[in-house]
């Protein structure tokens, strides 16, 4: 078996264009790049690398955004005030639903201008522009603006700069591999359940570029443009949402059946595949295999990594384990080879399960967890909260973020050796927060209940 | 006349007609799309009882002060009469004249934030509300604010779109589902306000509209004089918040339409469960006291506010 400094400097090679100077690299930046395993580092220096990371971008956001900068002067923090990761839990958070209080027209564009941190170069920008239009420039001037989850119908909009994108985009496909070793390997297929990144912003999907770096041939399951005000109009439940929906639907067989032959294909020429995607797209790929008494055994030559969320039907969550289950029955991959991955819009960093315990572990040199009740106070191990994060990694934005997902943290793992915290294996919504997950976003956008329950 | 029109803000400044335009045409298409929906809901009749006013009214006697001034902010104003009697009377039972401005201006505001309960209705005078004990947000400021210029105290309002937090939307949206097609079409709320007074060269923010216990009741601070709402537990959308001196023409004769015709029967949900809000902080406040519950709600986290920049931006 190749060892696993192999197997990342591996990695390193096949993703070198990610992977900034290290001459250059900021303190998040050698959080990221410089351990081998974020998630399984010595607790030691771990916390080295994270407190360096964190302090680093919280002065930057400081002294370079300005509503950030009066956000801790009301709430009297300064950088000097952190001395030690004790004091990180004084550091003012932003509440997710922040980034969603966007304003139309022109002012989207200076709101984008305002959250973001640092100069911007010359956008022009014109008086018909929508907002595809207005991030379409952003983007153009060298910026990757993404958006997810409008459940509720408003998106959640981050700016990053191409630095912190590459990051992001560097830090799940190790977050991913890490935790399948030894399983990738560049010379293998992939079906991405996600849209195409290169034909919309939305974030889920365009982070997933760095699948067609990792591995030599992906497929993609929704290859369409997707633009915001498309996935907007698709959630509503008025005639255009209902048109948009039903065209849509019709695409959804015909990409069940593409699937179902692409793994045909590969179970047949004994190639080794991987899934990343939304689990609902392959929940629905797998029920048609099973209602045609179909099945495969790709073993160790197949691997599925989801994310998103777990709503199958409106109403319905299909339990983790059970979907694990109905992998290892209908495709014959073993259930240390799938894994779930959770991370979210407003940060970079993504928590894996781990192959033993199916734990959600959080990558710990750039990163900083913790769970706040309804006073915002951090609570105990074990005990249930809001999921808050420091993110060392993001320049272009202050990503010290309040979700709304509720989760339990456990100081270790109860299952591994690794020595990174953990959150429970499934993350829910805490009361009263809209229902959000790209895969959710992008269920409601295919209509894909196939089975009529939500069409 | 147009002149004075347009001196007291009756025609409404351009960002809020963008909202009421905006606003009416998601309305209209909802109610053309759901015209089968909307027969139902008409004939729907559903049991609603406003509270009854908690307070009694001052008797107003001869001779009572009151400013009568032509300035800007300190004149009658659409659904605002500060010379009314009832008001002047209020204004002098709660120590206009008396205590120095600061302080009357807080006290006109607790009275106010706290005896007049929400309720959706059509727009009409600060001395029917005053009477009833009940209105919406823009009834509660227009009756601040009449308090503040009976004073002799400049007063305005401070109106704007909001991004509706999950308390509201429960309360307000998703009990009805033209409601909720409504704000889905919209992405936002569309009007909200407080008011805002004159004091020794500085405008004070007076979040009148919601009640301790409606605060209570959804979690959220119990906001003080001088204390505005956005920040602590909402966003203004930006680039829509308006200072004006009055309410705008119009605004009238659509809130007696949408309310009294188009949806009563979602109106009379609404306001139910208003009052069940009204119950539910009332206990709230009763068990822990409303300083402890401040004290403990404010340890959580607030939003931050923004003022756009346009940095290296070029409009076209």
């Amino acid at each position: 078996m190749i060892e696993f400094k192999e197997y990342i400097e591996n990695l390193n090679k096949r993703l070198h264009n990610y992977i900034p100077d290290p001459a250059t690299f900021t303190p998040g930046e050698e959080g990221v790049f410089k351990p081998l395993d974020v998630y399984n580092h010595p607790k030691k220096e771990a916390d080295e690398y994270k407190f360096k990371a964190i302090k680093y971008a919280f002065k930057h956001h400081y002294e370079n955004n300005s509503f950030y900068k009066k956000y801790c002067k009301e709430n009297n923090v300064t950088p000097d005030d952190i001395k030690s990761i004790d004091d990180f839990n004084k550091i003012p958070l932003i509440p997710d639903k922040f980034f969603k209080t966007y304003p139309s027209g022109k002012e989207f564009a200076m709101w984008l201008a305002t959250i973001y941190t640092g100069e911007l170069p010359n956008i022009v920008i014109k008086k018909s522009d929508d907002h595809d239009d207005i991030i379409n420039k952003f983007n153009d001037a060298g910026l990757v603006i993404s958006y997810s989850s409008g459940t509720s119908g408003r998106h959640t909009f981050i700016p990053r700069d191409k630095r912190t994108f590459n990051d992001t985009e560097y830090a799940i496909a190790k977050a991913a591999i890490t935790m399948v070793y030894p399983f990738w390997e560049y010379d293998s297929y992939g079906y991405l359940l996600m849209p195409n990144p290169f034909k919309t912003n939305v974030f889920a999907g365009k982070v997933c570029s760095v699948y067609f770096d990792a591995v030599k041939d992906v497929q993609v399951a929704l290859d369409r443009e997707l633009k915001a005000d498309l996935i907007r109009a698709a959630m509503k439940n008025n005639l255009k949402g209902r048109i948009i929906r039903y065209a849509m639907q019709r695409e959804n067989k015909k990409m069940i059946e593409r699937i179902i032959n692409w793994l045909r294909e590969n179970y047949k020429k004994k190639n080794k595949i991987s899934f990343l995607g939304a689990p609902f797209i392959l929940y629905f790929v797998m029920e048609e295999l099973e209602r045609n008494g179909e099945s495969f055994d790709f073993g160790e030559n197949g691997a599925v990594i989801t994310g998103g969320g777990w709503k199958i039907f409106e109403g319905q969550r299909i339990p983790v384990d059970e979907f694990r289950k109905k992998v290892e029955k209908i495709l014959g991959i073993p259930p240390e080879n799938c894994l779930d991955l959770y991370g979210m819009v407003e940060g970079n960093g993504w928590m894996v399960h781990c192959p033993e315990g199916h734990y959600l572990h959080i990558p710990s040199t750039y990163y900083h967890a913790m769970v706040i009740d309804e006073n915002g106070e951090e609570v105990a191990y074990g005990e249930k909260g809001r999921f808050a994060f420091l993110d060392g990694l993001a320049m272009s934005y202050p990503s010290f973020i309040i979700s709304g997902d509720e989760v339990r943290m456990y100081e270790e793992c109860p299952v591994c050796h690794r020595t990174s915290p953990v959150l429970e294996p499934e993350v829910s919504r805490a009361k009263g927060d809209e229902m959000r997950g790209c895969a959710e976003e992008m269920r409601r956008v295919l209509s894909m209940d196939l089975g009529g329950k939500d069409a | 006349m147009l002149r004075e029109l347009k001196d007291k803000e009756y025609i409404p400044p351009k960002n809020m007609l963008k909202l009421f335009i905006k606003g009416g045409f998601a309305l209209s298409k909802v109610l053309i799309k759901n015209m089968g929906q909307l027969k139902k809901a008409r004939k729907e009749r559903i049991e609603y009882i406003p509270l009854k006013r908690n307070y009694e009214l001052p008797e107003y006697k001869p001779g009572m002060k009151v400013v009568k001034s032509n300035e800007k902010y300190l004149r009658p104003t659409l659904y605002c009469n500060p010379y009314a009697k009832e008001i002047v009377a209020l204004a002098n039972h709660l120590g206009a004249f008396e205590k120095d401005p600061y302080e009357y201006a807080r006290d006109a505001f607790e009275f106010v934030k706290r005896n007049l309960i929400l309720q959706i209705m059509p727009l009409d005078g600060v001395v029917p509300t005053l009477k009833r004990g009940y209105g919406t947000c823009l009834h509660k400021i227009s009756l601040f604010i009449a308090l503040c210029r009976a004073a002799g105290l400049k007063a305005r309002y401070k109106l704007y779109a909001i991004a509706m937090i999950q308390q509201w939307y429960e309360t307000f949206v998703e009990i009805d589902p033209l409601m909720r097609e409504w704000y889905d079409a919209m992405g936002y709320f569309m009007l909200h306000g407080e008011g805002e007074v004159y004091i020794d060269g500085k405008w004070i923010v007076a979040d009148v509209g919601p009640t301790p216990e409606r605060q209570a009741a959804t979690g959220i601070p119990i906001t003080k004089f001088g204390e505005d709402s956005i920040g602590i537990w909402f966003q203004a959308i930006p680039g829509s918040i308006m200072r004006v001196e009055s309410l705008p023409l119009g605004l009238g004769m659509a809130s007696k339409l949408l309310m009294e015709k188009i949806s009563p029967a979602s109106v009379a949900k609404m306001n139910n469960n208003i009052l069940r809000q009204v119950e539910k902080g009332r206990k709230i406040l009763q068990e822990i006291g409303e300083e402890e519950y401040n004290r403990r709600v404010r340890k959580g986290y607030k939003m931050p506010t923004i003022e756009l920049e346009r940095k290296s931006i070029i409009f076209e």
